[in-house]
Order: structure tokens, then sequence, then C-alpha cells
């Protein structure tokens, strides 16, 4: 058995948005500390690591660890309907395998869903040594991110102790965004040794944009020709990163 | 024809771009068949040179392969082989209906019934050996390995996803999964708007990918019983299968009795070309190779304009962009990494 109730149902919206930038068959790991997912896109290039610890719950009840697979563009259907200020109630029916959804406010829906057959993938963890770490608001990640989509499809982030730069270069355009380290845009700044490496911008950009929903800061890390990791701050407790592989650029 | 399992398998949409950087054996034949059923004029005349030699396989095979190698797939074709002599029947019948379709097709367009000719010309396509060779040479130009089995090519494929040198078998048909494919991805070679034959309509064909284990899983029967479902459906080394056994109760007598041998008794009048065993020998231990190498190459633009534009009236402009997009494809290939390089 298990059950949550969630005051806030934009929340789970909004988190429920941000992983399906990535998945469209999410399987979240419940257990008595709360809930996990761990899942990569279809085509290996990025990974959303997500844990919301049960007393970011109103209410958070289950019996044993166990495992839930769904269908996420169709939940997230059904959670749109929820409006400001409504309450969303999960419980999910071992026996018959359907997640009932319910919505009160205004007034009282009840959905059912089915439930899939949960992925026994492990994701691991990549192995990585950052050399940089950057802090700044979600906000002004966005601003940068949507100047250079407006040039190219892919974007060269490089820092040092002084600056993060965004370079993007399209065929015939090209765009270069400084974040000076204390500006309104960037917090903090710290690089071990420069580094640069290059991202796909249509994965930066989506992942960037929903996250921010849920995140006013986001911490990024990231070192030469590594993936870089996307780490947003949650407003209570829980944990949002996204890690993002790079491309190597062979001109 | 293959076996027809369509109503037995799971299957998951996926889109070409889930596919980045995935290799995929193509049936060969199963494509440039395709190609030549497709790729003809509204009267359903194939695409020729000033010579009269035909170029639909050329200009499926160079257009659709560079979309591919554009979205950062990799394709290997496979050609098939000398057939296993239990085919004969199905060739012969194959052979007997291109006959009547060519009859027909000569007869619609005698009285002028455009629509209907096409559709009678589709069904009479013939892969003819120079229309293999061309292709074999056009796919060298481009750069993508082709893979020359010594019998069915769909267990040659079959065979390079078993060993690991690709990850997805490419056809329409099933059988791939009876040679004991993993995973199959449909739809590759024609996916995007189609036109349903004799009608005004256009449909969406979207790839779908069907992985053996989830059938056994979600069929609860062993590899060996799906091929004994497969007999008894019909497959291409007997067409006919059981008179009026369909997938479901194929499935429901093998899953109850365990094998054909075991259900025979309740079969009525269940023929057989051989024995069954050898039937399920053909899919079991199935005539292939180790003998091939998969390498990509980069695409000679000069080397295709020469052969399909100077010698088979290919339009050298779109030829030529064709081929920039494939090269654009591969570059963006080589720079994308995924994350399970930082796994280890």
């Amino acid at each position: 058995m298990f059950k949550i109730k969630m005051a806030d149902a934009k929340l789970l919206r909004d988190m429920v948005t941000a992983i399906s930038i990535l998945v469209d068959e999410a399987t979240f790991k419940i257990d008595q500390k709360g809930l996990k997912l761990r899942a990569m896109d279809p085509s290996r290039v990025a990974m959303v690591d997500f844990e919301w610890p049960k007393t970011v719950f109103d209410e958070y009840t289950t019996t044993e660890p166990t495992k839930m697979c769904i269908n996420i563009s169709e939940m997230l259907k059904l959670l749109k309907r929820a409006g400001k200020d409504e309450v969303v109630e999960l419980s999910l029916d071992e026996k018959t395998g359907k997640l009932q959804i319910k919505i009160t406010g205004k007034y009282a829906r009840n959905f059912t869903m089915p439930t899939l057959e949960a992925s026994e993938e492990e994701v691991p963890t990549p192995k990585i040594t950052f050399n940089v770490k950057a802090k700044a608001t979600t906000q002004g990640l966005s601003q940068a991110i949507e100047d250079a989509q407006l040039v190219s499809d892919h974007v060269r982030i490089e820092a040092d102790n002084e600056k993060l730069v965004l370079n993007a270069a399209g065929d015939l355009m090209g765009a270069t965004i400084t974040l000076q380290k204390g500006s309104d845009a960037l917090l903090d700044l710290e690089a071990k040794e420069p580094s640069k490496a290059t991202f796909s911008l249509s994965y930066l950009s989506e992942i960037i944009k929903e996250a921010s929903a849920t995140s006013d800061i986001a911490t990024l890390e990231f070192s030469t020709d590594m993936p870089i990791k996307l780490d947003f701050q949650q407003a209570k407790e829980g944990k949002l990163t996204f890690y993002l592989a790079p491309r190597i650029e062979t001109e | 024809m293959g076996v027809n399992l369509r109503d037995l398998v799971p299957k998951r949409i996926v889109r070409l771009e889930d596919l980045s950087g995935k290799s995929i054996a193509i049936d060969a034949y199963n494509a440039l068949y395709q190609f030549l059923a497709i790729i003809r004029q509204p009267d359903g005349t194939p695409l020729k040179d000033t010579m009269g030699r035909i170029t639909s396989h050329l200009s499926g095979l160079l257009y659709r392969t560079s979309n591919l190698v554009e979205m950062g797939i990799k394709p290997i074709y496979v050609f098939d082989g000398t057939p296993p002599t239990l085919k004969e029947v199905e060739i012969k019948r194959r052979m007997k209906a291109k006959e009547e379709a060519l009859i027909k097709y000569e007869q619609a367009i005698k009285e002028g019934k455009i629509e209907e000719a096409r559709m009678y010309a589709q069904a009479t396509s013939r892969l003819k050996d120079y229309m293999a060779e061309d292709s074999k040479k056009l796919l060298n130009l481009m750069g993508i390995p082709w893979v020359q089995a010594p019998s069915e090519g769909e267990a040659q494929a079959a065979h390079l996803v078993k060993r690991g040198d690709a990850d997805y078998c490419a056809s329409q048909d099933y059988d791939s999964l009876l040679f004991g494919a993993p995973r199959l991805v449909r739809n590759v070679t024609i996916s995007g708007r189609r036109k349903l034959p004799s009608k005004n309509v256009y449909i969406e064909v979207i790839p779908e990918v069907v992985e053996l284990e989830s059938i056994l899983q979600e069929c609860n029967i062993t590899y060996e019983q799906l091929i004994d479902v497969g007999i008894l459906i019909g497959t291409d080394f007997n067409p006919d299968g059981v008179k009026g056994l369909g997938p479901k109760t194929a499935l429901k007598l093998i899953k109850e009795h365990g094998s054909i041998e075991n259900a025979m008794q309740y079969l009525k009048n269940a023929e057989f070309p051989v024995e069954p065993q050898r039937i399920r020998d053909i899919f079991l231990n199935p005539k292939v190779t180790d003998n091939y190498k998969i390498v990509w190459k980069e695409p000679d633009m000069e080397g295709i304009v020469n052969f399909i534009c100077r010698e088979r009236d290919f339009s050298e402009d779109r030829v030529r962009k064709a081929v920039e997009k494939m090269q654009k494809g591969i570059t963006k290939q080589k720079g994308k990494k995924t994350l399970e390089e930082w796994f280890r």
C-alpha cells in the first residue's frame, strides 16, 4: 500500500513535468524514507536523479518498499487539471495495479490510471571529478540559454575564477554570453582549473526551463569534456539533479 | 510474406531520433522491395533512367539511408543469399501473384484506370540481380556497410544483433524474431507520411520496437514455443500454416500442449510440407556467417554523383544535398557522447 497527500498540487505537477523531459515511463522507488527516481532518457545522453523525502508530503504512508512505474505524460494530463491551492492525493492499489489520483478543491475529482511493469534497470551515478562549481539563479540561466539558442543548437560553457561564459556558434551567427562572478545571475563561482565543455542546447534549455518551476537557484558542476551536473535547489527538502553528457567538438 | 505475429507482440512506439547512435541491421531485400513498390509515378511506372533501367531502389536507398544517417543512426544492410529449399513453395506463390498482378496492371492501363494500375503495379515489383548489384555499389560509395548472408537475410541480421554487432534488426516482417533476434524495429525504412493503397488517405507511419524477451514474457512461452506458434500460423517455409488457425488459437494450443507434436491430435487437417522439426531447425540453426566486417566510412560525394547522376540520371542538386545531410549527421555523431562512458 502506498498513499501520499500534498496540499500544493502545483508542486507535484511541476516536478512531474521536470521528470517528463527525459522519460516517458518513470519507475519510482518508494520506501519508508520517501520517493526516488533515477532514469536516463532513451538516447542515454541525459539523466535525472530525483528524491523527495516523506517530509515533503503532508501525508505519507507506505507499508513496504515497492516500485511504481507510470506513463508520465498520461499522469501529467491528469495533474494539469489541478488548479492553484488544490489538494492532490495519490494512492496505489497493488492488487489491481491502479493508481488513484484524487484532486480536491472547488470540487472533487477521482482519476484512476494503470501502472506499468517497473523497470529493473539501476542507473548508477556518473563518476566525474568536477573542476568548476557555479551557483546561479535559474532565471539568469534560462535567459542565457535563450540567448544562445537564437544562434545555435549547441553551446560551449567555459569558466575560470572570474566568469562563466557561454559560447554559441551557429552556421552563420554567433553569441557570447558572460556571467561575472558576484553578479545578479551568478552568485558564486569556483574553478580548480579553467574548464570548458559543449552541450546540446535542446536538452539544456528544456531541463533548465522545466526545473526552474521548482527551483530558484541551480548549482552547475563541470570539467573539460565531461558531463555537466545541474542541481536544482528545492524550497523544501528534496533533490532534483540532472546530468547531461557533453558533445565533443571535432573541428 | 513472413510470419504474422502482429496480434501477439507487444510493441513500443519510438521516434526515429530515439534510435540515434544505434546500429541497425536492415533486411536489404525487404527494404528494396518497399522502395520498388512505393517509389513510382502516379500510374505505377517505376523511376527509370534514359536507358530504361529501373532506379526506384537507388532513389529509396540514397534518400532513406541519408535520412537515417542524418539522425545519427548507423545502418547495415543485410542481403539474402540462396534461400533454403523449403522456401520454394513460397517463392513460387510470390511469382504467381506477381504474374497475376502484371496482367491486371496491363488491363487497368488499357482501361485508363490510373489508381488501380498503380495499385497492381506495386504488386508486380521484382528485384532483379542488377538491382542488388546497383544497391551494393551505391552503399559502398555511401560508406555504408553491407553483409552478404549465406542464406536468409533475416537470419543473418538476427545473428548480427545476437553477437552485439548491431543493436536492432530492421524489417517489416517478424521473422527475425523467430531467428532469435533480441530486438526488432519495424517501419524504419518507410516512416513518415504514407498513402494508403487505393485510398486517398494518408497515414503517419511510426517506427515501433519489438523485443523478443517481452513477447516471451507477455505470452508466457519459451523461444522454441514461439517458433512453434509461428509454424502453426505459417512461415515462409510453410506459407499456409494450419488452415483456419489464427495467431491467438495457435498460441493457446502451444501453451496448453507445449509443442506442435503434442498438439497434433487436437489439430484437425493439420498438414505440413515437411515434419515441423525441419522447419523449426531452419529457425534454431540457420545458415549464417561470421565472415563480415562492419565499418562506416565517409560518403564519397563525387563517386555517388558519378554513378547515380551521370549513369542513372538522378538530379545532381538533390543528390548532393542528401550526401551533405549524411556528412553533417556523421560529424555530429562523432562528437556525441552518452552518459554510459562515465559509469565505469
